[in-house]
């Protein structure tokens, strides 16, 4: 627990430093600063960290800089779900409408479930029949770090109105996971691992819409905060998203979105560690008839004891009052995660622009 | 990890080399017509900016916001009457809207060409836009269908 508090503490110095920069540009370097984009057009940040809609990065370089100078923002995301509470906080600068360097901590504590399977690894090892699973019998919480890069490759998204070329950037993240043990018992095949992409973002104002089309070549098992790969399918795979945002108003905007994700653990058990997993569990029941909580457990709970990942989907009301708040109020629909069906929750976001 | 890295850098080089090597769009001046936009603009524009009433208070709410607006008023201010923009600009607005109007000013790029109009300025202008809708009870959609025409001017205005 200890490495988790010091990346807290390099993630507040790294914020305040930005924060620091980004104040100090106007005076000391009259030149660089800048806010010169419209209202709106740098999105918001999506919970890797990247300039983008909710959970899709867009073509569009984030912060209020036009190409005559840098701007940059932080972020805090939270989503409430059943089982879990997704929270990312991060920061990202975009240099000159061209380049945006991004950086997020996402950070997923788990509920219910996790307590279940954390209490059968408890008493399991007890036993003697289980080795560090990651997962505690309470809290049990994922961290991940992601870094980001993004270039605006050609294109205009906004001003273009006279062809349909859209504004295309490509951009990579690299996630790093730290909970290696918790991810070996979701069969993860590794826990940090880099995604490239390609985003499409085109506005057509005659009918005051926003689409954007990304294709993201990754092998992320929900994003990564569960891992990359699987036993079996451990290779990237190209996997389209799509974000549809209509323009209520100059500082509105109501929206959708979709996510293809990976299906690299379904079907497998959690590694509840040494050779029990929960899919044969099963034919536990009866080994361990002496523990009769977990004997019960065992013995109803194993059709649910396979992972699953759903695509994932949310519709979003956007709120940008000015060029340094942004807020964002949505319906997460996730799907499946890991061992839990119907995780659909709320998810509130807050940007501040310098 | 390792032996990917090199791989992300190659495809860093190749995005930073295609992103400077931009091709060039061409410019776009009024030739007497509707701008041709995808998707087309409401063909009831005009009609729903107020025609030509409409269009003048609209022109001249812009100017109003674009003269109290310190970050381009001092542009304006330098190059010629307001008065005078102020009727072209109502000419120009009225024949991209597909009004039969026919704008007598100079085109995009020969009145913005020498004046190293940045990015930042073109974007205030349409700041100010948007600030001239709301105050002539002009809605967002309407407000946009004459942003979506004016939009592709941006290439032959912003020269900085």
């Amino acid at each position: 627990m200890q490495s988790y508090k010091g990346s807290y503490k390099q993630l507040s110095a790294s914020l305040l430093l930005v924060a620091a920069a980004m104040l100090s540009m106007p005076s000391a370097h009259a030149g660089l600063y800048n806010d010169g984009k419209v209202l709106a057009t740098g999105g918001v940040s999506m919970i890797d960290g990247a300039g983008g809609g909710g959970i899709t990065p867009w073509a569009t370089i984030t912060g209020y800089e036009t190409r005559d100078g840098i701007n940059g923002d932080v972020h805090y995301t939270y989503a409430s779900l059943p089982n879990y509470s997704l929270n990312s906080l991060g920061f990202a600068i975009g240099f000159y409408d061209r380049v945006e360097l991004s950086y997020s901590n996402d950070v997923l504590p788990t509920g219910s479930t996790f307590d279940t399977v954390g209490l059968l690894a408890s008493t399991l090892a007890a036993t003697g029949a289980s080795d560090d699973t990651g997962i505690e019998p309470f809290n049990t919480t994922i961290k991940m770090d992601v870094y980001g890069v993004k270039v605006r490759v050609l294109g205009e998204a906004i001003y273009d109105s006279d062809n349909l070329i859209p504004q295309i950037s490509v951009g990579a993240f690299y996630k790093k996971n730290h909970n290696s043990a918790l991810l070996r018992t979701l069969k993860a095949n590794k826990t940090k691992d880099y995604e490239l992409y390609a985003s499409f973002t085109k506005i057509f104002f005659p009918l005051d819409l926003l689409v954007n089309v990304t294709a993201r070549y990754t092998a992320a098992n929900q994003t990564g905060l569960t891992g990359f790969g699987g036993p079996s399918k451990t290779k990237r795979e190209i996997r389209p998203e799509v974000s549809l945002a209509y323009l209520l108003a100059k500082n509105t905007a109501i929206g959708a979105e979709w996510a293809k994700h990976g299906r690299n653990t379904d079907g497998e058990g959690v590694d509840v560690g040494g050779t029990v997993d929960t899919a044969s569990v099963a034919s536990l029941a009866g080994a361990l008839g002496g523990v009769p909580l977990a004997g019960t457990l065992l013995g109803t709970t194993n059709s649910t004891l396979t992972q699953r990942e759903s695509d994932w989907y949310d519709v979003f009301f956007a709120y940008l009052p000015n060029k340094n708040i942004s807020l964002v109020f949505a319906y997460a629909m996730l799907g499946n995660i890991t061992l839990t069906p119907n995780q659909s929750g709320y998810y509130f976001s807050v940007q501040a622009s310098f | 990890m390792t032996i990917h890295i090199p791989r992300i850098f190659t495809v860093a080089a190749l995005v930073l080399a295609a992103a400077f090597t931009q091709p060039v769009a061409a410019e776009q001046d009024p030739a007497g017509k509707v701008q041709t936009t995808y998707p087309g603009i409401s063909p009831d524009a005009y009609e729903k900016f107020g025609g030509k009433y409409g269009m003048e208070q609209w022109v001249k709410a812009l100017f109003k916001y674009i003269m109290l607006d310190n970050r381009i008023n001092y542009i304006f201010a330098q190059h010629g009457k307001i008065e005078r923009q102020i009727a072209l600009n109502q000419q120009l607005e009225a024949m991209m809207l597909g009004a039969p109007v026919q704008y007598q000013g100079a085109s995009m790029s020969a009145a913005h060409g020498e004046m190293g109009i940045t990015l930042t300025q073109f974007n205030a202008v349409v700041e100010d836009a948007y600030l001239a809708c709301d105050d002539t009870r002009t809605p967002y959609h309407v407000c946009n269908q004459l942003i979506a025409a004016l939009a592709p001017f941006k290439r032959a205005i912003v020269t900085k």
